[in-house]
């Protein structure tokens, strides 16, 4: 069996790395903009709302991943309150398209985008911001002269982990958006598809593609942590 | 970024090669004439409840030189600080500096928008930035808006920074973090300084760093300075008038000297604090005149600096290294001894002792003795004495 391992993949298994990397790629992006701010009120605000919207945050961290895809198949297909709207609209719905299953799994990672952030803001706490604040800087000039610089470890943190998880996600593509080849068959699902049809050796050559893709990021990401937390806020 | 940063790198370094040429001519006393009046008036109308807390104040507050705003810890100094900054927004809070509205109703200003320089407890330097970007953050950001009244040369020669600029936040000792933040805070051109208890994290050692810095910074750049601080002592080195607050009220607010006869303060350390003109020195004598009466003080070391010769002096006299006799002494070793007239009489803490409040060519001075002496010496009100004076510290 090892030969096959360095076999050339097939234009299939091309088609399910690009669709892969263009998902994570999206879905950290998105993530990204949507966590900051989410972390940063929950990080600063003290509000009776936080303790809710913290539990919503990590309830992808203990759901089962069908359980996510089949609430969010009843939403965005053709009959659900999203899907039918758009439906109305001349849009199609959202289920069993690209665009599904990253909303999907910009859900499903949503923990692994804030957590590190909240963490970082945290740290940093709203000293510096009252200093640069003090001194001149508007929101925005706080944001890129004392955040980013500041939480720089954080962000990193957040964006690598996203892409990590997203690489894995798996149960919710399968119930959201089923394994159409260039529209929702990522590798997890291909994988998948490839071990049903008792192709082993194309199965083990893309699971170990993805092993070692996850240990390399896993590996930086933990590297970074512990640079990061020597560059300890004064 | 980069090239601003360079750009301004460049320039701070060339009018700092000319300051260097030029000494302290840079803070002469004409360039502070060309500054803009230094009086500013603060209008506050707050109410703050917190548990059992409440700030409640409605006063105006003329802020000239150093104002210190003085009270126990919890009294409401630092929350009355943060809302003149802008740092927490109160509801029905009404705050104007000169004729410009901070906050009324619904108008907020943001604190980036007001013209204040804040310096902090503990450090504040931002740590990402070396000792010079920190000191210029808030230069490079105001200077667009605002004519300069002074340049990064003349901060760095005035606290003596220029072996700092190159290093890290990391690097520097406590002291030297807020010699930085007092620079960064007076480089952002501000209006009014607000200093939130600034020696409270630091020694002893380094506070008494600090200090002649903040007595440079209120002589000579004209920037008046709100100064929050619970040390009498620190408070009597620095400031020209005293806000007195307590459990969140403003009980009275005037010059230093008369405040500290207040017997709020007594009860804290009975001290006065006189002005004195220096008249130089000769055989480590330094000789000054309050009014027609003259004093002689051990100089101290800075005299032989001929960069630094201050032309008056603050006097610093505990209440108890005054003694007081009805004529001239001839054979004591006390040579300061000086005619005054007694002007009332305070209850001292302890309640077998008295604060005799006197008055010395129209400022105030207090002595701590015993009742049994002050009736012995039949003491009254108006009476003309002889104070003798034990012990002086020089600021």
């Amino acid at each position: 069996m090892m030969p096959e391992l360095f076999a050339a993949l097939s234009p299939q298994d091309w088609q399910a790395i690009r669709l892969t990397l263009k998902l994570c790629l999206y879905t950290t992006a998105i993530l990204l903009l949507l966590a900051t701010p989410l972390a940063w009120w929950l990080a600063l605000r003290q509000s009776k709302l936080r303790t809710a919207i913290q539990a919503i945050v990590a309830l992808p961290l203990v759901l089962p991943p069908t359980v996510l895809g089949f609430y969010l198949l009843l939403l965005l297909g053709p009959h659900g309150a999203v899907g039918s709207t758009l439906e109305r609209l001349g849009v199609s719905h959202l289920a069993f398209s690209f665009s599904g299953i990253l909303i999907g799994s910009v859900i499903y990672s949503l923990p692994f985008a804030v957590q590190p952030l909240l963490e970082s803001f945290r740290r940093m706490g709203p000293g510096p911001l009252e200093v640069a604040a003090t001194l001149g800087a508007g929101k925005l000039d706080q944001l890129f002269s004392v955040v980013l610089p500041l939480c720089r470890g954080g962000f990193i943190v957040a964006a690598t982990l996203t892409f990590a998880h997203t690489l894995g996600e798996f149960g919710v593509i399968l119930m959201l958006g089923g394994s159409i080849p260039g529209e929702t068959q990522v590798l997890s699902v291909l994988i998948y598809d490839h071990t049903e049809a008792m192709n082993y050796a194309q199965a083990h050559q893309l699971s170990l593609g993805l092993l070692i893709s996850a240990f390399v990021v896993l590996f930086i990401v933990y590297g970074l942590n512990r640079r990061f937390e020597r560059e300890a806020v004064l | 970024m980069n090239n601003i940063m360079s750009n301004l790198t460049s320039t701070v370094m060339s009018s700092l090669t000319r300051a260097m040429q030029q000494g302290w001519q840079h803070l002469t006393p004409e360039r502070q004439a060309s500054q803009p009046p230094a009086a500013q008036s603060l209008q506050l109308q707050l109410t703050v409840k917190r548990g059992a807390f409440t700030l409640e104040l409605n006063h105006s507050l003329s802020l000239r030189g150093v104002t210190a705003l003085f009270g126990r810890s919890g009294c409401g100094k630092t929350t009355l600080l943060r809302a003149i900054a802008g740092l927490d927004r109160h509801a029905d809070a009404q705050i104007r500096c000169n004729d410009v509205v901070w906050q009324q109703g619904n108008h907020f200003m943001p604190v980036h928008q007001r013209r204040i320089g804040m310096v902090f407890q503990h450090s504040s330097l931002l740590p990402h930035l070396s000792a010079l970007q920190n000191l210029l953050y808030g230069f490079k950001r105001r200077v667009k808006h605002s004519a300069i009244q002074l340049e990064p040369a003349q901060v760095i020669s005035l606290l003596e920074l220029q072996s700092l600029l190159p290093l890290q936040p990391e690097q520097l000792s406590g002291g030297q973090r807020q010699r930085i933040a007092l620079g960064r805070a007076l480089l952002s051109q501000p209006e009014l300084l607000l200093l939130d208890e600034p020696l409270a994290s630091l020694d002893q050692q380094s506070r008494n760093e600090i200090l002649p810095f903040l007595q440079r910074i209120a002589n000579q750049t004209g920037i008046p300075m709100l100064l929050v601080s619970h040390q009498l002592d620190d408070v009597v080195k620095l400031a020209d008038q005293l806000v007195l607050m307590q459990d969140g009220r403003i009980i009275s607010q005037g010059p230093l000297p008369q405040q500290l006869m207040q017997p709020q303060l007594a009860a804290i350390g009975a001290m006065s604090l006189l002005h004195a003109k220096s008249h130089g020195s000769s055989n480590h004598l330094l000789k000054l005149s309050i009014g027609q009466q003259q004093l002689q003080l051990p100089a101290p070391q800075q005299c032989d600096n001929a960069n630094y010769s201050p032309t008056s002096y603050r006097l610093r006299i505990q209440a108890r290294d005054v003694a007081l006799s009805l004529t001239p002494l001839t054979d004591s070793s006390v040579s300061n001894q000086l005619q005054v007239s007694i002007s009332g009489f305070n209850n001292a803490p302890h309640p077998a002792e008295t604060l005799v409040q006197l008055t010395l060519e129209g400022q105030p001075l207090q002595a701590l003795l015993t009742k049994q002496s002050a009736e012995r010496l039949g003491l009254q009100a108006g009476q003309q004495v002889y104070a003798q004076i034990k012990a002086v510290a020089l600021d």
